[in-house]
């Protein structure tokens, strides 16, 4: 076995519970976070992203009583 | 238009628990301040202890800690959350009484904190050392918090939740799981109780809450002010708002493995202090694209620095946050770590991040609300610009001493002569230190100057208001028609 097989070597069968909880979560998370980046930098999704930006000051339109038709 | 718009959201939100908030914020930064800037004063100057126990660093350490990462930080999360749910989310809050009640509540966990903590009742775990009773009370308050949150974002009338939000909310959420697990403990009196864990799974259970009360508490929480405060006084949308999705992911993807890097060659598993510093090197991305994200949010206008001394606190907090959120990886890699932990390097890196960041974020953040909720402008601009100059200099003669400092130390610790044994004692080391100490005091002192000047300036405007009757004006004359 090279070095680097050594180094990625596991014992599955030594694997606990909480062994398996954690790897699986791991996994789970960065696959989350791959769509999570897909998602937010997907061309299609720019402008309706964007567009939240300018919540802050369309609520000082509504507490003059415009409506945007976010109501 | 802004004064018009602020004076009718008085009369359509419930802001008398942010003022409160907001006033206690300052009141307990001056506190948490003169205490540390006291047992900086102790260290650098030993007869300060006086041989009195209450006032030992040992024990007024703890209550420094409390003082300013719970009683300052937490009223101004608490005061600008349930200001910036209700304007993001055009609706009151969903209780005013469970409002009220965080706001005693939480006020109880801090003077209980100041009782206890002197006393030397403790439960020895680092951010954490408030005794099982307190604890409780601590989770019943928070829940509390972030019912009321949640139950506002619930009824809100607007279509999208804004990020800063989804960051109070993240925030809300880990607090609980971290401080309910992290507190677990059996109760062996009123003021006394042991650890559920014990020996390496109680540092790892420590150091899991004690990163992520930074993480969460003092990042995310702060964030969440970040992203309301900045553009509002910018007057400008955030730079970015996808990446603003994208840091808030990162983040709460993330965070929540850094915590064994605290633990870098000790009893715990070598691959797990890896795994953190790995974690935490990859949380450089998130952080800066963070820290760009609100500075570019001045982009085109960086000329409202000059004139704007709010916008100057909000985009110099970010800096900090930029640096020490670097600085912070690095210091968990093994090479690294292996000068740096133990040493005063650590305490300058905390205090880049607690004075730079937090305080900067949090004053940036008090003095616009100031003017919004009192309706007047700040009794003295000028106070405000002194303000921004002593908190600036003051931090960074504080951190640039503890850097020395640590660094100092960190390879005093490790030097060996030419016969292998250790080149210097530890007495010798502690004597290197005393002109460091005595810089830090002093850069402390000129921060706590920074934040009397404060406390006067707001009770001033508070007072400028009640005189103008601006407040009262605000409350009950203007309506939608008339505007």
């Amino acid at each position: 076995m090279d070095a680097l097989a050594e180094h990625f070597r596991t014992d599955w069968a030594a694997m606990t519970a909480a062994d398996w909880v954690g790897t699986i979560l791991t996994v789970v998370i960065f696959i989350a976070m791959l769509v999570a980046y897909f998602q937010v930098f997907r061309p299609k999704n720019r402008e309706s992203l964007e567009s939240r930006k300018h919540i802050l000051f369309e609520e000082d339109r509504d507490d003059l009583g415009d409506d945007d038709g976010r109501k | 238009m802004e004064a018009t718009a602020d004076r009718l959201a008085e009369q359509k939100y419930s802001f008398d628990v942010v003022r409160w908030f907001t006033i206690m914020a300052v009141v307990y930064l001056v506190v948490g301040a003169t205490v540390g800037v006291y047992i900086a004063s102790e260290l650098a100057w030993p007869f300060l202890n006086f041989d009195t126990p209450y006032i030992s660093f040992g024990r007024l350490r703890p209550l420094h800690t409390n003082a300013v990462i719970f009683a300052f930080g937490g009223c101004v999360l608490m005061g600008t959350a349930f200001y910036t749910v209700q304007r993001t989310c055009g609706v009151k809050l969903w209780s005013e009484k469970l409002a009220w009640y965080t706001f005693w509540g939480w006020n109880l966990v801090i003077v209980l904190a100041v009782l206890t903590l002197p006393l030397g009742l403790t439960q020895s775990k680092e951010y954490a050392e408030l005794e099982w009773p307190i604890d409780i009370l601590i989770a019943a308050v928070w829940l509390a918090f972030t019912f009321n949150f949640i139950m506002t974002i619930a009824i809100r009338k607007t279509s999208h939740i804004y990020v800063s939000n989804w960051f109070f909310l993240g925030m809300m959420i880990m607090i609980v799981y971290l401080h309910v697990v992290n507190s677990l403990a059996i109760p062996v009196g009123l003021f006394k109780s042991y650890s559920l864990f014990s020996g390496v799974q109680d540092a790892m259970i420590q150091w899991w809450w004690g990163h992520n009360a930074v993480g969460f508490y003092l990042t995310a929480g702060f964030l969440g002010i970040m992203y309301y405060f900045v553009p509002k006084q910018a007057n400008r949308p955030v730079y970015s708002y996808r990446l603003s999705v994208i840091h808030f992911w990162a983040l709460m993807f993330g965070y929540v493995w850094l915590g064994a890097h605290h633990l870098q060659y000790t009893a715990l598993p070598d691959w797990t202090g890896s795994l953190g510093a790995a974690v935490s090197l990859a949380m450089i991305i998130p952080s800066w694209g963070g820290a760009v994200n609100g500075m570019m949010t001045l982009s085109g206008a960086w000329d409202k620095l000059r004139t704007d001394y709010v916008l100057r606190f909000l985009i110099i907090a970010l800096a900090f946050y930029a640096m020490s959120t670097f600085e912070g990886p690095v210091m968990s890699l093994k090479t690294v770590n292996a000068l740096s932990h133990y040493t005063d390097w650590t305490i300058g890196h905390v205090h880049s991040g607690a004075l730079g960041w937090v305080a900067g974020i949090s004053i940036g953040a008090i003095y616009h609300l100031m003017t919004r909720l009192w309706h007047t402008e700040m009794w003295s601009e000028s106070l405000v610009n002194v303000h921004f100059w002593t908190a600036t200099i003051g931090t960074v003669i504080y951190v640039v001493a503890m850097w020395v400092s640590g660094i100092m130390q960190g390879l005093m610790w490790r030097a060996y002569d030419e016969y292998g044994t250790l080149a210097y004692t530890f007495v010798e080391s502690v004597a290197a230190m005393h002109p460091y100490y005595a810089m830090r005091a002093v850069g402390g002192g000129i921060f706590l100057l920074g934040a009397i000047i404060m406390l006067f300036n707001i009770l001033m405007t508070v007072r400028k208001s009640a005189l103008q009757g601006s407040l009262r004006e605000a409350r009950g004359t203007l309506t939608p028609a008339a505007a």
